[in-house]
C-alpha cells in the first residue's frame, strides 16, 4: 500500500504540489490512523498534509481526482460460460482474456508498459502512441485477425457467442491500458509541460517571447524574483536598528561586580540600498525592458528604494505607476508614453542628471538598460563620468549579442568606460544572473 | 481511543458547534490529525473567518489552557520563550558577596578558597531566575496546553527559525540549563493571513488548514449559532446579501466576524426584513473602505432584491 502513497506523491510534484520526504512520511502516519477506507475523508486529511498553499490545494483536487479514479468499477465481472472456447482460439492474448484473471492480464498489461518503455512518456500527446505500442506488444494484432478469420469463416451475419465475448473483452482491455497510459503519464510525464516551458523560456531571447505567453512569463519571474529575494534578504535583515542588549550587558559587566558600567548595545545596521534604473523603450528594446522593469518591481521586498525611468528620447520617471497598479498595465502604459521614437542617449543622461544628480549617493546603484545605438547623436559620456562618480557602481545591461556591439551607430565602448560591469542581457536566466550581482553588490 | 477517526471528528464537531464554533469536515478533520499526529497546525485563510476563534474553542473543548503568543516585527526570544530576571539576578550577586565572607572564612590559601568556592552551589542561572515567556509556558504546563502563535506572517524571519525547534521536537535548548522538553505536548495553532510568504521550513513541519468564506450553508448555521435571537427569514436575506458582496470586486471582502456583526446590529435596531435604505446606512458595519461602501451603495437594490428572491424561493420550498 505504501507504493499507491509514495505514486501519488510522485504524481503530486509532477503537477507542481512541492512535496518533501518529511511530508511524505506524515502523509503515511496520517493513513495509518485513517485508512484507505473512506475516499473522502483521506482526500481531506492528505490536503491537510500535503499541499501547503491554497494554489496547491487545487492542484492536489484535480491530481487526486485523477489519481484515485475508480478503479474499482473496471473490475468486470467476466460471464464465462464455457471453457471450452479457450480450446477453440489460437492467440494467447485471446485466451488470457477468456481466462479472466485479472490479476494476470494486470501483470501482462505491466510487462508490455515495461517493454515499450513506459517511462519516457513525457507529454500528453504521447498517451495514445504508448496506449498502442504497449496492445501491439500483448499480441492485439494476432488477436484481429483471428477475429477477421472467425468473423469471415461463419456463414450468417450473427455474431457467434464466442466472437462476441471477445470484442467486448477487447474493448474493455483498451480502456485498461489507456487508464494504466494515464496513470503511468501522471507520474513520469511532466503533467502540465511547466517545467519544460519554464526551460524554454529562461533561455529564450526576451525579445522573442509572444506577448499571449506574457502571463506565463511574469509568473516565472516571479518566482525568480523570489528565489532572489529570498537569498538576499536574511543578510539585510540582520543589521537593523540598535536597542539596548540587557542581557549582554548583564554578563560583560559580571567582572564589575554587577554594576552596569560598559553597556552593550544590539547594533542593527540601517541599510538602504537604493537602486535607479534607466531603461531604454525604444523600438526592439522596449520588449527587454519589460522583463527588467517585472523583475526589479517583483522584488520590491528587499530593494527598498527603486526608482525607474524610462526613455526613447526625453526621459521620464515610471516609479509610480508601477508601484500603484499591476504590472502588465504599468508596462503597457510606460511603452506607450515613452516608447517609440529616435533614441537619444545624449539627452536622456542630460534629463536624468538635471533631474536626480543630486540623490546620488554612495549608496546607489545605477542600472541602464539599452543597446547604445545612438543614431549618430551626441554620446555626452562625460555626464556617464559625473553619474559613475557620484554612485557606488552603474551597470549597463545590453540586451544584444557581445559580436554586434559597436557595430554601426552603437556606442558601447565609449559608454562603458564608465561603468563597473557590462552585461550582455538576452534572456530570463542571463537577467537572473545580472540582478543576483546587482543585489550583491547594492546592499 | 476504539473509535473510529470518522466519529472522532464528527464528535469534534458537534463538541465545537457546543461551543459556538461551527465548523466545516475539513476544519474538523485537520484538529483530529493534529492532535492524533501531535503536529502543530497552520491555518491561513483571509482575516476574520475565524482563524484565532479556532484555536479558542479548541482549548474549550479539550479542557486545556489556552497559551496565546501574538507575533509581531522585532518579536524575539527574550518576548516569546524565556527571559532571566536580571534585577533579582543583581539582587542575588549582592547576597552572595556577603555570604562568601562566611563561605571563605578560615580557608587557607588561594587553592583551598577556590576550592570552597567550586563547592559552593551557583544559582546565578536557574530555573529560580527564568522568566517563562509563551512557548516556554506552554511546553512547562502540566495539563497541556493550546498554544496559540497568532498572525506568525507578521513575525520576522528569523523568529520563524526560532519556532523549527519547538513545532518538530516540542523542546527548547536554553543555553544556560540545556534543553527543555515539553511534559505534555501542547496543540500548537498558528494563523496567518498571508502579508508575508511563511518559509518552507516551518510549513512542512506543519499541518496546512485553509479557510476560506464559508458558503451560505455554512455561514448560515455560524448567524444562527452565533446570533440566535435572528428571524429565520432574515438571516437568509443577510447571508444571501453578504454571499452577494462577496462576488464584486472589493478591496477588502466582508468577513463572518463581519457578518455576525451586521446580524447583531440589525437585531438591535429591531428590524424585522432588510431594507435598502438600513443597508446603506449599516453598510459601514461590513466594509471598513471607504471606497467599498460606494461600490456596493450602487449595487444595494440589486443585491437585495436578489437575496429576497432567493429566501422566498427557500422558504416555498
Amino acid at each position: 500500500m505504501e507504493k499507491v502513497l509514495t505514486d501519488f506523491v510522485k504524481a503530486l510534484r509532477n503537477s507542481n504540489v512541492r512535496v518533501s520526504p518529511a511530508e511524505t512520511l506524515d502523509a503515511m502516519s496520517v493513513i495509518d490512523e485513517i485508512g484507505y477506507d473512506d475516499r473522502e475523508l483521506l482526500k481531506r486529511s492528505l490536503s491537510i498534509v500535503l499541499p501547503k498553499t491554497p494554489d496547491e490545494k487545487q492542484k492536489f483536487e484535480t491530481c487526486f481526482d485523477d489519481f484515485f479514479s475508480d478503479e474499482i468499477k473496471k473490475q468486470v465481472p467476466v460471464a464465462l460460460k464455457e471453457l471450452k472456447d479457450i480450446e477453440d482460439v489460437e492467440s494467447d492474448l485471446a485466451k488470457k482474456l477468456l481466462e479472466g484473471s485479472q490479476a494476470e492480464l494486470m501483470i501482462s498489461i505491466a510487462d508490455a508498459a515495461e517493454a515499450s518503455e513506459i517511462r519516457e512518456i513525457r507529454y500528453f500527446t504521447q498517451r495514445s502512441v504508448f496506449t498502442r505500442r504497449i496492445l501491439e506488444k500483448m499480441g492485439v494484432g494476432k488477436l484481429e485477425d483471428e477475429l477477421m478469420s472467425i468473423g469471415s469463416s461463419r456463414q450468417d451475419d450473427i455474431p457467434t457467442e464466442l466472437e462476441q465475448e471477445l470484442r467486448n473483452q477487447l474493448t474493455g482491455l483498451r480502456e485498461r491500458v489507456s487508464d494504466y497510459v494515464q496513470q503511468q503519464f501522471l507520474l513520469h510525464g511532466d503533467v502540465s509541460g511547466e517545467q519544460l516551458r519554464e526551460q524554454v523560456f529562461k533561455s529564450m531571447n526576451m525579445a522573442q517571447i509572444d506577448r499571449s505567453y506574457l502571463h506565463e512569463v511574469h509568473s516565472l519571474v516571479r518566482k525568480m524574483a523570489k528565489k532572489l529575494a529570498n537569498l538576499h534578504s536574511r543578510r539585510k535583515k540582520n543589521y537593523r536598528r540598535g536597542k539596548l542588549d540587557i542581557r549582554k550587558t548583564i554578563r560583560e559587566n559580571w567582572v564589575n561586580q554587577g554594576v552596569l558600567f560598559n553597556l552593550s548595545w544590539s547594533y542593527k545596521k540601517v541599510d538602504r540600498p537604493k537602486i535607479y534604473v534607466i531603461c531604454d523603450v525604444s523600438g526592439s528594446v522596449g520588449a527587454y525592458a519589460r522583463f527588467m522593469l517585472m523583475f526589479l518591481f517583483s522584488l520590491t521586498e528587499v530593494v527598498s528604494k527603486l526608482r525607474a525611468f524610462v526613455f526613447s528620447s526625453n526621459l521620464g520617471e515610471v516609479t509610480d505607476e508601477f508601484k500603484d497598479s499591476n504590472l502588465d498595465k504599468a508596462i503597457e502604459t510606460a511603452l506607450q508614453k515613452h516608447g517609440g521614437g529616435s533614441t537619444d542617449y545624449g539627452q536622456a543622461l542630460t534629463d536624468f542628471v538635471s533631474l536626480c544628480i543630486d540623490e546620488i549617493d554612495k549608496k546607489t546603484t545605477v542600472v541602464i538598460l539599452g543597446d547604445a545605438r545612438n543614431n549618430f547623436g551626441p554620446e555626452k559620456a562625460n555626464l556617464m563620468k559625473i553619474i559613475n562618480d557620484r554612485s557606488k557602481q552603474v551597470f549597463w545591461l545590453n540586451p544584444e549579442g557581445k559580436y554586434r556591439w559597436d557595430t554601426g551607430d552603437s556606442v558601447m565602448t565609449t559608454y562603458s568606460a564608465y561603468c563597473t560591469k557590462v552585461f550582455q542581457c538576452g534572456n530570463i536566466e542571463q537577467l537572473e544572473r545580472v540582478i543576483s550581482t546587482l543585489l550583491k553588490t547594492a546592499i | 481511543m476504539s473509535d473510529g477517526p470518522k466519529k472522532t471528528i464528527n464528535k469534534i464537531t458537534k463538541g465545537f458547534a457546543k461551543h459556538g464554533y461551527i465548523c466545516s469536515d475539513q476544519i474538523s478533520t485537520a484538529v483530529y490529525l493534529a492532535s492524533e499526529l501531535e503536529k502543530p497546525i497552520l491555518i491561513e485563510g483571509p482575516p476574520g473567518v475565524g482563524k484565532t476563534e479556532l484555536a479558542n474553542t479548541a482549548a474549550m473543548y479539550f479542557k486545556k489552557e489556552l497559551i496565546r503568543l501574538q507575533c509581531y516585527e522585532g518579536l524575539d526570544e527574550s518576548k516569546a520563550l524565556y527571559e532571566w530576571r536580571y534585577g533579582k539576578q543583581l539582587l542575588y550577586t549582592q547576597i552572595l558577596k556577603e555570604q562568601m565572607q562566611e563561605v571563605l572564612e578560615g580557608a587557607k590559601g588561594l587553592k583551598e578558597s577556590l576550592g570552597r568556592l567550586m563547592k559552593f552551589e551557583d544559582i546565578f542561572f536557574s530555573e529560580d531566575f527564568l522568566e517563562t515567556r509563551p512557548l516556554l509556558q506552554a511546553l512547562t504546563s502540566d495539563k497541556g496546553s493550546v498554544l496559540l502563535i497568532d498572525e506568525v506572517d507578521k513575525s520576522d524571519e528569523e523568529f520563524e527559525a526560532l519556532l523549527l525547534e519547538i513545532l518538530s521536537e516540542f523542546q527548547i535548548s536554553i543555553p544556560e540549563l540545556g534543553v527543555r522538553e515539553a511534559k505534555v505536548k501542547p496543540l500548537v495553532m498558528l494563523t496567518s493571513n498571508n502579508s508575508r510568504e511563511i518559509g518552507d521550513a516551518l510549513k512542512r513541519r506543519c499541518l496546512h488548514l485553509y479557510i476560506p468564506f464559508p458558503d451560505a450553508k455554512l455561514e448560515r448555521q455560524i448567524v444562527q449559532a452565533r446570533v440566535p435571537e435572528i428571524s429565520e427569514s432574515m438571516q437568509i436575506q443577510l447571508v444571501n446579501f453578504v454571499q452577494g458582496i462577496r462576488q464584486l470586486d472589493l478591496k477588502k471582502q466582508p468577513a463572518i466576524s463581519e457578518t455576525i456583526d451586521w446580524a447583531k446590529t440589525l437585531i438591535l435596531l429591531n428590524s424585522e426584513e432588510l431594507e435598502a435604505k438600513l443597508a446603506e446606512e449599516t453598510l459601514n458595519i461590513l466594509l471598513k473602505h471607504q471606497q467599498d461602501i460606494e461600490v456596493v451603495k450602487k449595487e444595494i437594490p440589486a443585491l437585495i432584491s436578489s437575496a429576497t428572491e432567493t429566501s422566498d424561493g427557500k422558504s416555498i420550498n
